[in-house]
């Protein structure tokens, strides 16, 4: 079907539209706000329409177009002033002296149960909003590699920058949102007592 | 013994999780977690947010978008 959109059959690009529409707003969703995530669907298939002529199949289309995603997602985040946001770096884990967890395995525990301590649509915002306060950079990489589950190196190629730098944004990522996830049950299980 | 402590461990993590760390790393690592509870919580919970993150930011296309963008898909 990618071949026949990129050699100028129009409806097979129509087809392709309609099977990827709701993944690309997925990730335009995770990576800016469901505010812009419309326009971002908008730029990024007229953007992959463009362009079609330059996929040449050595990549998987739901890759190329992947990647003219995340391309508009930043760009459009870009455009739009940051509103500032409190750091997650508290939500980092703590250590004694002697290196050791600070927090108790309870503590450490709960973040694993936020789905059955949080109800969904409270948890639903309070995902939205760590995603939001993470570092652009951990964002990016968290998203793709973690939520949209593409391989390490496929992320690197999209990001520009080596598997490395990408596996330690997501682990920077995951223990900033493993301590936010951490705060928000605690909070919920405490509210419950 | 296992030289590895929490703080260690934990900067290590995604690279176990990812198969990259040598054997003997490798090896005093999981020494350490089987040891400790606290890391047994930790590493359970690690490894849970992506999963938590993943349900909680699914979103479904709204209908009207999906009906804007087929038409212009099939009208191209």
């Amino acid at each position: 079907m990618a071949a026949r959109a990129a050699a100028g059959d129009a409806s097979a690009f129509g087809v392709l539209v309609s099977r990827y529409q709701q993944r690309v707003y997925r990730l335009a969703c995770r990576l800016t706000s469901e505010t812009d995530a419309a326009d971002v669907l908008q730029e990024t298939f007229l953007q992959a329409f463009r362009h079609l002529s330059s996929f040449r199949g050595d990549s998987r289309f739901g890759t190329w177009l992947y990647r003219i995603a995340t391309n508009a997602s930043l760009m459009h985040r870009r455009s739009r002033a940051r509103r500032p946001t409190e750091s997650l770096e508290p939500f980092l884990p703590r250590f004694d002296a002697s290196g050791r967890h600070a927090a108790t395995p309870d503590e450490l525990r709960v973040a694993a149960h936020a789905e059955e301590l949080l109800d969904q649509a409270t948890l639903a915002s309070k995902a939205r909003d760590g995603l939001a306060r993470l570092p652009d950079a951990y964002r990016d990489a968290f998203v793709l590699r973690d939520l949209e589950d593409m391989p390490t190196a496929e992320v690197a190629v999209i990001l520009g920058i080596e598997p490395a730098a990408v596996r330690q944004r997501v682990h920077r990522a995951r223990l900033m949102l493993r301590g936010f996830l951490q705060d928000a049950a605690t909070r919920s299980e405490g509210g419950r007592r | 013994m296992s030289d590895v402590r929490c703080v260690s461990g934990v900067e290590l993590l995604a690279d176990y999780l990812e198969g990259l760390l040598p054997a003997d790393v490798c090896a005093s690592l999981e020494e350490h977690v089987l040891g400790c509870e606290r890391c047994q919580a930790f590493v359970a919970s690690y490894q849970a947010t992506p999963a938590i993150l993943r349900a909680a930011t699914d979103v479904v296309l709204p209908e009207e978008l999906r009906r804007r963008l087929d038409q212009w898909g099939s009208g191209l």
